[in-house]
């Protein structure tokens, strides 16, 4: 170092020069950033702040002003009042539904992708359309129906009308992946004699497990926030799912905000969790879902 | 009602008619227990249907009770009623969306119990509770009224007086803001039904219940100059609100008065339900009087039960009915329900209520006529025209004219659809 | 619901291999001519159930549209009726045009803010995962959480005034949902707050995919950073912008769960859209023809885009 040449010399001073820029580039950033990311977090943080503070302080000073109380009573309170339950409900009707969504779609992805049905293009273009529909337009005779064949007011009932409404979609992402595996793989499956269960299971399953988990973590959040299908299905409190529970609870919660954003925050909890728990999944899922 | 209700979609309701699919629900149809389908969804008020039931279960009945957010409730109701195996009887409230379901034979009769267990009730709970096919289709409980609420702390500090007349009370309302205070607030947010109530008042006030009534039916205009006098009564009132009223559900707007912001709350004896602890505070007078020469008319609405026509054992309901109306039901009702409702029956014991609830009841004994409510003497969806209109006029008072004929408009349909 | 729509279409695949073409060339010339019964009970089991619980239901709304149905009675075929009470319904007008107007803000908003996020988040940097995850966090939220959350913060002593008071700002506190003029406003916020990060998801990946090399290039030849972004970035991005287009369009069609739950569509209709119409109508009102007839105008109008949008990515192929 003592005796570096002039060029070399002239290389540290620049490079020193780069990271000194570079560093002053990352403060720049940081500090444009980090207020951004706050003021989108606000909410979410206000919520939090609200929930810990004690009625007699939010009503005395108002929902802006910060705690000066603290207390976890209010998440007592939620979860006794319906919440934990609903949440519950959610999760009973959550896991069948992905399961069943990812199952009969890859084999419809299956057959679809690996044999020659008829007209195999236009039957994957109407069960994506089906998926497309707005719900609003299913609602009144669905209730119906599920009255006519006594599943109406049953977790069993959402389940169903959750897989029926998701499978067009993941028949149609799961194709697109199936498509990439080469026909070679199953081909010399089938000339040893295996039949086309056993290729589906033992060979293409696992070949698509990347995709599933990312649609897995995709349907699940789907399934779990879901408002509008528990409406239509569902008529006893007791089966409600969460987001239906919550507009109830948040109605007659309306002046307790402790209490109400306590609730909100637990019926958020859990998609977050497994949101921050399987973030790689998460991103890979939403990215099939818009990719394919 | 307030809130998110969203739940309506619950609605799914869907009547099962057409052509999509017969008959309907098989689920419970070994089971012999009567559901009571209840949308009082506080707790108080559920823990009093509760108590209810086991009590009827304690003496033998076979009855358990299902409780579901309001809006849930409204849009399953027709669904329900025309279904093959719905809840075996229904809370509800008496006037004319009952009458009408009644009239379209969707509702039990109950015309004998009316003979017997209800044969003392006054005539005007027996009309209520009458279809126009001269059957009984409902069985009132409990009753409630409506007055201008105020805490009698807050008039003390303001040096506030009860005003009698309507030149009293505008000028009680000017004095208050005065003094830097809200004079009134209402819950003119989402569903804005406190709004409406504005209304209800000053046309019985100005233009008379019969009016009123009529006015519901599709029987007089909203851009009428009755009604335009209305409105420019409503006018000279729009200063004094708090200004957040726009924003509150009627819940929310509660807070505001029992913090002392504002000092008067138009609203049902229901506010007792949600006013925490100092009820003691709590007082209220009655809507002034515009003009002395129309007869003073108040709302009253009424409260209890109905089945569906097509219950599975019309004599088991109607004996969970009857059990319902007994005297002992509605006072456990009306007191643990703390909703500063009054028992129906004329031989209910009424020594436990409060001084403030027989205050309610005076107010109701010397009325010239009754009211039930917009919804409840019209329907749930001209009420929805209310809504645009009264809160519409709380941001625009100018444009009086075109709200009222846009009023008129919006509810032509309706009136026709159901004279159809 | 997010992105139920999101297949839609486009191209930039990174898990697929031989994406090139779909046509004939590209599809491999072994399978057998037979398709063995398994098969048929796979393809069965799905469609057969989105056939009793999606198809069939849909057609009997369109014939419900057709309808006078009040949920008591048999319905009552009227023909169009329906959909000539809509041509003179105010509040049908005043849906369809904020309609419009959500469609425009929610699909502008979130692009943009989700592009922005995107090219400032896309250089790995420390602390960028923890931006990122703040920032896609409220995606997994519900949209009825999400109402929750920004109902409070909007209420008249809520934080929003009160964050404006503290700046100095009181002359913008507002009733947030009580204002005619800006509760559609408000609400979009809440709408574009929760779709911001999905849309930054997707262009994260697309820039992933971009050639820096081409960017450099740029540079060298002095090209600002704005000219580099609009003249070499963009164009590469032209896949991805076809996706986000549709995911935007189709979501915003079907919102529902965040007006519901903040305003109703109201004061006075102002923030009704045409989901929240056809729900009153369907469930306060009981008026079920004629929210069906709503519900097929939804549909049409979805249909159109996703048509539209079909188009374009398959003549984007060629």
């Amino acid at each position: 170092m003592t005796t570096s040449s002039p060029a070399l010399r002239d290389h540290t001073v620049h490079r020193r020069h780069r990271r000194r820029v570079e560093r002053l580039r990352a403060v720049r950033f940081h500090a444009l950033m980090a207020p951004i990311t706050l003021l989108w977090a606000a909410p979410v943080l206000f919520a939090l702040l609200i929930s810990v503070r004690s009625l007699d302080d939010i009503v005395s000073r108002g929902l802006g002003a910060l705690p000066t109380s603290f207390s976890l009573a209010s998440f007592t309170e939620a979860w006794n009042a319906g919440v934990g339950r609903a949440l519950l409900n959610s999760v009973v009707v959550t896991a069948p539904t992905v399961v069943l969504e990812l199952l009969l779609g890859s084999m419809a992805a299956f057959a679809l992708s690996r044999y020659h049905v008829p007209l195999r293009r236009l039957i994957l273009a109407v069960m994506l359309a089906g998926n497309l529909l707005p719900p609003q337009v299913l609602l009144v005779p669905v209730s119906r129906m599920m009255q006519s064949v006594g599943l109406y007011d049953s977790l069993l009932a959402l389940i169903v009308v959750h897989t029926a409404f998701g499978v067009g979609f993941f028949t149609f992402v799961l194709h697109g992946f199936m498509r990439t595996v080469p026909e070679e793989v199953t081909e010399a499956a089938r000339i040893d004699g295996a039949g086309a269960f056993t290729i589906y299971w033992r060979i293409m399953l696992p070949l698509v497990r990347p995709a599933l988990a990312g649609l897995a973590a995709l349907a699940s959040t789907w399934a779990f926030n879901d408002l509008i299908w528990s409406l239509a299905v569902i008529r006893s409190g007791e089966l409600f799912p969460i987001s239906a529970t919550m507009l109830s609870f948040s109605s007659q919660y309306l002046t307790s905000w402790n209490v109400a954003t306590a609730g909100a925050i637990l019926a958020a909890l859990p998609t977050a969790l497994v949101f921050f728990v399987f973030q790689k999944q998460f991103v890979s899922g939403m990215l099939m879902g818009s990719v394919k | 009602m307030q809130g998110l209700g969203a739940a309506g979609l619950a609605a799914a309701g869907l009547g099962t008619a057409g052509c999509v699919t017969g008959g309907s629900g098989s689920e419970s149809s070994g089971s012999s227990t009567l559901t009571l389908q209840s949308s009082l969804v506080d707790p108080n008020s559920s823990g009093a249907m509760q108590k209810l039931v086991d009590l009827y279960n304690e003496r033998g009945g076979e009855a358990s009770l299902n409780t579901v957010a309001a809006d849930t409730f409204n849009a399953q109701l027709p669904t329900y009623l025309d279904s093959d195996n719905p809840p075996d009887v229904m809370v509800y409230f008496a006037g004319a969306i009952t009458q009408r379901y009644g009239d379209r034979d969707k509702l039990l009769d109950v015309s004998q119990l009316w003979a017997d267990e209800l044969s003392e009730y006054p005539d005007s709970l027996r009309e209520l509770s009458t279809d126009s096919k001269d059957r009984q289709i409902f069985v009132p409980t409990n009753y409630y009224w409506w007055g201008v609420f105020y805490r009698r702390s807050v008039f003390d500090q303001l040096g506030a007086t009860v005003p009698t007349t309507w030149t009293d009370y505008l000028t009680l309302c000017e004095e208050i803001q005065a003094q830097g205070m809200a004079p009134l607030i209402t819950g003119a947010g989402r569903d804005p039904w406190p709004l409406v109530a504005w209304f209800d008042y000053l046309n019985l006030r100005i233009n008379g219940a019969e009016f009123h009534r009529a006015l519901l039916r599709g029987e007089h205009r909203f851009d009428g100059p009755e009604v335009k006098a209305v409105f420019t009564e409503f006018a000279k009132v729009l200063p004094y609100f708090h200004p957040s009223s726009r924003s509150y559900a009627y819940q929310e707007a509660i807070t505001p008065f029992a913090q002392g912001d504002a000092a008067m709350y138009l609203m049902g004896a229901l506010i007792t339900d949600v006013l925490p602890d100092d009820v003691d505070d709590l007082d209220f007078f009655q809507f002034p009087i515009l003009d002395p020469g129309v007869p003073v008319a108040e709302e009253a609405p009424t409260n209890g039960y109905l089945a569906p026509a097509r219950v599975r054992d019309p004599d088991a309901t109607r004996d969970l009915l009857g059990f319902l109306a007994s005297d002992e039901a509605q006072v456990i009702y009306c007191r643990d329900s703390q909703s500063s409702s009054v028992p129906t029956s004329p031989t209910a014991d009424t020594s436990w209520t409060s001084e403030l609830v027989q205050k309610g009841l005076d107010l109701l004994g010397v009325a010239d006529d009754l009211t039930q409510f917009f919804n409840r003497d019209s329907s749930e969806e001209l009420q929805q025209t209310a809504y645009t209109a009264c809160s519409r006029f709380l941001a625009e008072p100018g444009n009086v004219d075109a709200i009222l004929a846009e009023w008129q408009a919006a509810a032509e349909p309706i009136w026709q659809d159901q004279s159809a | 619901m997010t992105s139920r729509s999101s297949s839609a279409v486009a191209e930039p695949a990174p898990a697929a291999a031989d994406r090139r073409a779909p046509g004939p060339a590209a599809r491999p010339r072994r399978r057998r001519g037979r398709v063995p019964g398994t098969v048929w009970v796979f393809l069965l089991l799905a469609g057969g159930v989105e056939a009793i619980w999606i198809f069939w239901p849909a057609l009997s709304t369109f014939y419900f549209s057709l309808t006078s149905w009040d949920g008591l009675d048999a319905p009552r075929f009227i023909g169009l009726e329906n959909f000539t009470s809509m041509a003179r319904d105010d509040v049908f007008h005043t849906a369809l045009r904020n309609n419009a107007v959500w469609l425009a803000g929610f699909a502008v908003g979130s692009v943009i803010l989700g592009l922005a996020m995107a090219v400032a988040l896309d250089r790995p940097r420390r602390g960028v995962g923890v931006y990122r995850a703040l920032i896609y966090l409220p995606m997994v939220f519900s949209l009825l959480v999400t109402g929750l959350f920004w109902r409070v913060m909007y209420q008249p002593e809520g934080p929003v005034n009160a964050i404006l008071a503290a700046i100095g700002l009181e002359s913008w506190q507002r009733q947030w949902l009580a204002d005619p003029d800006i509760v559609l406003l408000a609400v979009l916020v809440a709408a574009v707050w929760r779709q911001v990060g999905y849309v930054m998801v997707l262009y994260l990946a697309g820039l992933k995919a971009t050639d820096p090399a081409l960017a450099d290039a740029a540079r060298v030849d002095g090209c600002s950073a704005w000219q580099r972004f609009w003249h070499v970035t963009m164009p590469q991005l032209r896949g991805v912008n076809t996706v986000v287009a549709a995911i935007t369009v189709i979501d915003a069609l079907r919102t529902f769960d965040v007006v519901w739950s903040m305003t109703g569509g109201g004061p006075y209709n102002s923030s009704e859209l045409l989901s929240t119409y056809m729900f009153r109508q369907a469930f306060t009102n009981q008026a079920l023809g004629y929210s069906s007839a709503i519900a097929v105008v939804i549909f049409v109008l979805t249909l159109g885009f996703i048509v539209f949008f079909l188009r374009r990515s398959f003549a984007e192929q060629k």
